[in-house]
């Protein structure tokens, strides 16, 4: 009874949720009201929270969004090409894989792991040691992984073994052209050479694209426009591939024949200044990367400087020449052989008696060269051995050039004019040299070098007038003839003119006793010159150490090579070895 | 006018349907032009790759030593070339 009535005194103060007393609730009114309340308060949170994100907030939320899916994809700009003056490629950048590993993910007792070593040609003991730091999170455990092995290494499905794209320059040629071209690091950044003095140019840009990607990683969308890579340009050298194998394969031969430390040939074209070739040995495989250390990276024929020796004695013929002071066939007495100059003596190798200027150069006579150098001042002497090139820099491209040594002339002392008219007590690299005898080849005039692929012919500045160089030029043909210092130097069917040079090595304070640099400069044909070659071997010491011996062979083979590449006709009559009467075939 | 309100909530639902649908075609067509983008640099990179390796099988150096060795061929000099001059007057020079 007492509960109906309770029943009936709770639905005077709550809600009827039925017409039927029966069900009735006894629910107090206050509490109702507190749940409509409390649900009021819950949709008002609600809709201040999504004002706040959709308005006051929007750009934080609608950041944070993005950076869940949305990702910047870097576009790597391919590197150019490094090509020779054919348009044959010197340096390339092809796709490998760098693979790397997380060390935790990867069971260490996986068979496959020695099928990975064997592949990645590393013993196993390494890999595993590479390995071993659980608690790096990446590591690489080799980079720039030829393609055909990387997909080897895929299919073995190693866990915790991935890979990454990246880009391994390759080089064709290899040793031969090992120095010019240079080479790159693993971030594909040039480290010598060509691929050094013009990386930024080869470099190129890379684009970025911002894109959209799904859960499996697929690109949905793009957000905004694609930035395009920039790729590097192609570079196209003055180099032609075959002349510098060929003046590599000569350098290396008479190297390894004479038992020598190192030679450097360099081949101009007399014409347009291009340089065809620039050869060192020893020379450096810049594919394989683990040795790309050590002294072989040097391109010695830029980079080290050495007193010239009897090279500079055609420069003085030609400006006593210029000045009046002798003709070709002007009689000058060298005997006794010797010359004293301030207390010291100057002497020839052989004792010669009255020689003319022109024999003076085909005997490589040092008194008859000091005579006529001592005519001279020494303001005259400086100014056309710098205007040849001397004490400066060659305007090359290239890391580590020198400039060579030439003192200014207020300093010089007698005894030192008189050396430095047969190139003692001054230096230059044989780059230089080359360079220099850009002059002869010129008809008188120094024209600028170029690494670069460069057809129209190249303006000089003029150091002497034509009849001088003609006169020199005919000096050198005699050099390089029998009763001259280079009668190796001839060669079949085209003229030749150049000077030998055999210079002692410096050592310390004084000169060393047997170290010797042997060299020969030259060009040809002499009539018109088209090529201008350099060769020096340095320390024979398979008992020749004269330049005409040593290096005279090189530069015969290699301007025969040249010519001949060139398309030049021989200019001198060949004693024909071709069987000229017709055979009649048949089938 | 609730019949019209039925057929237009209809033809939101299916418009609705179709955006979704057709942006979802867009996305897989996307992606295969993305895939087909990264084909196109795969196979350009390939085709460098040969290129590089062709060049490597016709470097000098290979060339001259398959030629001396396997082929006793020797090394070409003015005396056993003959030099023709052609009759055009602008070449002047023949290439042996």
């Amino acid at each position: 009874m007492s509960r109906r009535h309770n029943a009936d005194r709770g639905a005077s103060r709550s809600i009827n949720y039925s017409a039927s007393p029966l069900l009735a609730s006894k629910t107090p009114m206050w509490r109702s009201k507190f749940i409509v309340a409390a649900l009021a308060v819950a949709f008002a949170a609600l809709a201040g929270r999504a004002a706040y994100v959709q308005v006051f907030g929007n750009d934080f939320f609608q950041r944070q969004g993005e950076v869940r899916f949305a990702r910047t994809l870097e576009l790597p700009a391919n590197r150019g090409r490094v090509l020779d003056r054919n348009g044959l490629i010197l340096a390339s950048s092809v796709v490998a894989q760098g693979i790397w590993a997380i060390p935790e993910d990867v069971d260490k007792a996986n068979s496959k792991l020695s099928e990975l070593a064997e592949l990645l040609e590393m013993p196993l003991t390494d890999l595993k040691k590479r390995l071993e730091n659980e608690d790096k999170t990446f590591v690489w455990v080799k980079r720039q992984v030829d393609e055909p092995v990387a997909k080897q290494i895929a299919a073995l499905a190693i866990e915790g073994i991935y890979q990454r794209r990246e880009y391994k320059r390759e080089y064709p040629e290899g040793e031969a052209a090992a120095h010019v071209v240079g080479f790159t690091n693993v971030e594909d950044r040039g480290q010598e050479g060509v691929e050094l003095a013009f990386n930024q140019q080869l470099s190129g840009k890379n684009g970025s694209r911002r894109v959209i990607k799904d859960r499996l990683g697929r690109v949905v969308e793009d957000v905004r426009d694609v930035i395009p890579p920039l790729d590097g340009p192609d570079l196209q050298l003055s180099i032609d591939s075959k002349v510098q194998y060929f003046a590599y394969q000569k350098v290396r031969e008479a190297v390894l024949s004479n038992k020598a430390r190192a030679g450097s040939a360099v081949v101009l074209d007399a014409v347009t200044g291009e340089v065809l070739a620039l050869a060192n040995y020893p020379s450096f495989d810049p594919n394989r990367r683990r040795n790309l250390t050590g002294e072989q990276l040097r391109n010695r024929a830029l980079t080290d400087s050495f007193e010239p020796g009897s090279i500079m004695k055609p420069l003085i013929a030609a400006m006593a020449l210029e000045r009046g002071m002798v003709k070709p066939t002007t009689p000058i007495q060298t005997a006794p052989g010797r010359i004293q100059i301030g207390g010291s003596t100057i002497s020839d190798s052989h004792q010669h008696g009255v020689l003319t200027v022109n024999e003076i150069i085909q005997k490589s006579s040092n008194v008859g060269t000091v005579k006529m150098a001592m005519q001279m001042q020494p303001r005259e002497m400086w100014e056309t051995f710098a205007q040849a090139g001397f004490g400066q820099k060659p305007q090359l491209p290239f890391p580590g050039v020198v400039s060579g040594r030439l003192r200014p002339y207020a300093s010089w002392r007698p005894i030192e004019q008189a050396t430095m008219s047969y190139g003692y007590g001054l230096s230059a690299s044989l780059f230089q040299l080359a360079h220099a005898y850009t002059i002869f080849a010129r008809d008188g005039e120094l024209i600028p070098i170029s690494m670069l692929k460069n057809e129209a012919p190249a303006d000089g500045v003029r150091v002497f007038s034509e009849e001088t160089a003609r006169a020199v030029r005919q000096m050198l043909q005699m050099a390089a003839t029998t009763g001259g210092t280079a009668p190796q130097a001839q060669t079949m069917g085209y003229s030749v003119g150049g000077k030998t040079g055999t210079a002692r090595k410096q050592e310390g304070k004084g000169y060393a006793q047997n170290k010797y640099r042997a060299f020969f400069v030259g060009l040809a044909p002499v009539e018109s010159p088209r090529i201008v070659v350099a060769v020096m071997i340095d320390e024979p010491t398979n008992g020749a150490y004269y330049g005409g011996v040593v290096a005279g062979p090189v530069f015969s083979q290699t301007v025969q090579q040249t010519l001949r590449i060139l398309g030049v006709q021989p200019d001198m009559s060949v004693k024909p070895q071709i069987v000229t009467t017709f055979v009649e075939e048949s089938f | 006018m609730i019949r019209l309100n039925l057929v237009l909530l209809l033809g939101v639902l299916v418009s609705a349907f179709y955006l979704v649908h057709i942006q979802y075609g867009s996305r897989q067509l996307y992606t295969a032009l993305d895939r087909s983008k990264s084909q196109t640099l795969k196979l350009d990179a390939e085709h460098e790759q040969l290129v590089v390796q062709k060049r490597a099988q016709a470097a000098s150096a290979r060339v001259q030593q398959l030629a001396t060795r396997e082929l006793q061929m020797r090394q070409v000099t003015p005396g056993i070339t003959e030099y023709v001059s052609l009759p055009d007057a602008t070449a002047t020079e023949a290439r042996p």
